[in-house]
């Protein structure tokens, strides 16, 4: 399932958690003024979740668990549209660190290797949903229908964004949720993705231009209701 | 110093724009309503994007996964003992093992055929149990034959009592430690009447009492 053997520079590491962002910006990742306390640390928590999954250490999967498992459950969902199928998908993921660890080298960052089986994963279990909706005679659109979810979360721009997402290509759909929903930084996603950075920025920068012209009325409808 | 952007800079802030680019552009903003409105939507739908974020815990979902990469290393850990279990043949190469083992099969095989060639005539010629309507047929004969015995030895009872000579002292033991043998066995055959093998005794036992009457006979007439 070509998952394994990832190249990524290690200055991409994926960070814990999300960061926050209003108008995010990626000055090319340079780290001025010697090394980020932050990224060594990610560095370090890497190299040990590898060396723990690679021993079978369960409490070292708990761990990774704890500190990606709601990150990959959200991508999943999105990704699958189906929260029960993120958790099966998330499920899978960890059996395949679990199968492949022994294959993984240490090229790249272990939780961007993690990330790519699940985005992988994902696929597959699309894949396979839309074959059986074939057997099924089933005429429905490839894009799953998401699922209701958090009550916090406001219904109605998050369903309008869904279904502005569902007419992206997978490729700008699935940029556009790593990095503006996920908060990965476009080195991460280059190497989940096995795309330049380039590309994913590129891929993002069209993915927002087609939202926004599907998300806005037409400039004459909106002048009309003014 | 601020940089200066212009309106047509604006996608390729939007795509690859660095931290400085940014700022200008925000600057450039405040006196271009386009571009401030452009910026705007542009944001929102990061805003927007938010939404699309739930990280509320599943407390079933970790008992699942765990669970399963438990099973899952059961299952890698199961082979490695059936090997470990076979390790009393370590030093013995693959060619022997095999080897071995076609020896076993070809043992396993012949022992199989003989069984099978053999079964049959073992059954046929097993002589050990009798039937019910044969052993009737046995019994009747033999109480035949005892009485035919029994007349003879009547008739030999008068020498035999009182000896004429050593010869017949010595017929007259035989025939008490013989009839002594034929009534041990009777009661033997009595407690297994199917045993075969005590019938073949105790027909012994009476033709050699029916010999030694006849002998005794014999002698008389001499």
């Amino acid at each position: 399932m070509g998952t394994m053997g990832l190249a990524l520079p290690w200055k991409a590491r994926i960070a814990s958690v999300p960061r926050e962002r209003e108008s995010r910006v990626e000055p090319s990742e340079h780290f001025a003024g010697g090394p980020n306390p932050a990224v060594v640390d990610a560095i370090t928590e890497d190299a040990s979740l590898a060396a723990g999954c690679r021993a079978g250490n369960l409490q070292t999967y708990e761990r990774l668990y704890s500190i990606h498992g709601a990150r990959m459950r959200n991508l999943a969902r999105n990704l699958l549209g189906n929260p029960v199928d993120a958790e099966d998908a998330v499920q899978e993921t960890f059996l395949k660190v679990q199968r492949g660890i022994a294959s993984f080298r240490g090229q790249s960052s272990f939780v961007t290797w993690t990330y790519r089986i699940l985005i992988n994963t994902c696929y597959d279990a699309r894949r396979s949903r839309l074959r059986k909706k074939e057997v099924a005679n089933d005429d429905s659109a490839e894009t799953p229908r998401p699922e209701p979810r958090a009550p916090g979360a406001h219904p109605s721009l998050r369903m309008a964004l869904e279904r502005a997402l569902a007419s992206l290509t997978k490729h700008q759909r699935d940029v556009f949720l790593l990095y503006e929903v996920e908060g990965f930084r476009h080195a991460e996603i280059a190497g989940m993705l096995e795309i330049t950075e380039t590309a994913s920025k590129n891929t993002l920068f069209q993915a927002k231009k087609n939202l926004r012209m599907i998300l806005e009325p037409p400039r004459s409808s909106a002048a009309e209701a003014r | 110093m601020m940089m200066n952007v212009a309106c047509n800079d604006r996608d390729r802030i939007f795509e690859d724009g660095t931290r400085v680019e940014w700022a200008a552009l925000e600057a450039h903003a405040a006196s271009c309503p386009a571009c401030a409105g452009e910026l705007r939507a542009w944001k929102s739908l990061s805003v927007a994007a938010q939404e699309m974020r739930d990280y509320t815990e599943n407390p079933a979902s970790w008992p699942r996964i765990e669970r399963a990469l438990a099973e899952e290393a059961g299952r890698k850990t199961r082979p490695a003992r059936r090997r470990s279990w076979l390790s009393f043949l370590p030093g013995i190469s693959l060619g022997w093992q095999t080897a071995v083992a076609g020896a076993l099969v070809l043992v396993l095989a012949i022992s199989a055929g003989w069984i099978f060639i053999r079964g049959p005539h073992r059954v046929e010629n097993d002589k050990s149990l009798l039937k019910s309507a044969a052993l009737e047929n046995v019994e009747r004969a033999e109480a035949l034959y005892v009485q035919a015995i029994d007349k003879l030895a009547a008739e030999a009872k008068p020498q035999l009592e009182n000896p004429a000579t050593p010869l017949l002292a010595n017929y007259h033991e035989k025939l008490a430690v013989l009839d002594s043998a034929i009534a041990d066995l009777r009661t033997e055959a009595g407690l297994n009447p199917s045993n075969a093998q005590l019938r073949h005794q105790l027909l012994a036992m009476y033709q050699e009492k029916q010999h030694t009457l006849e002998e005794v006979l014999e002698a008389r007439k001499q």
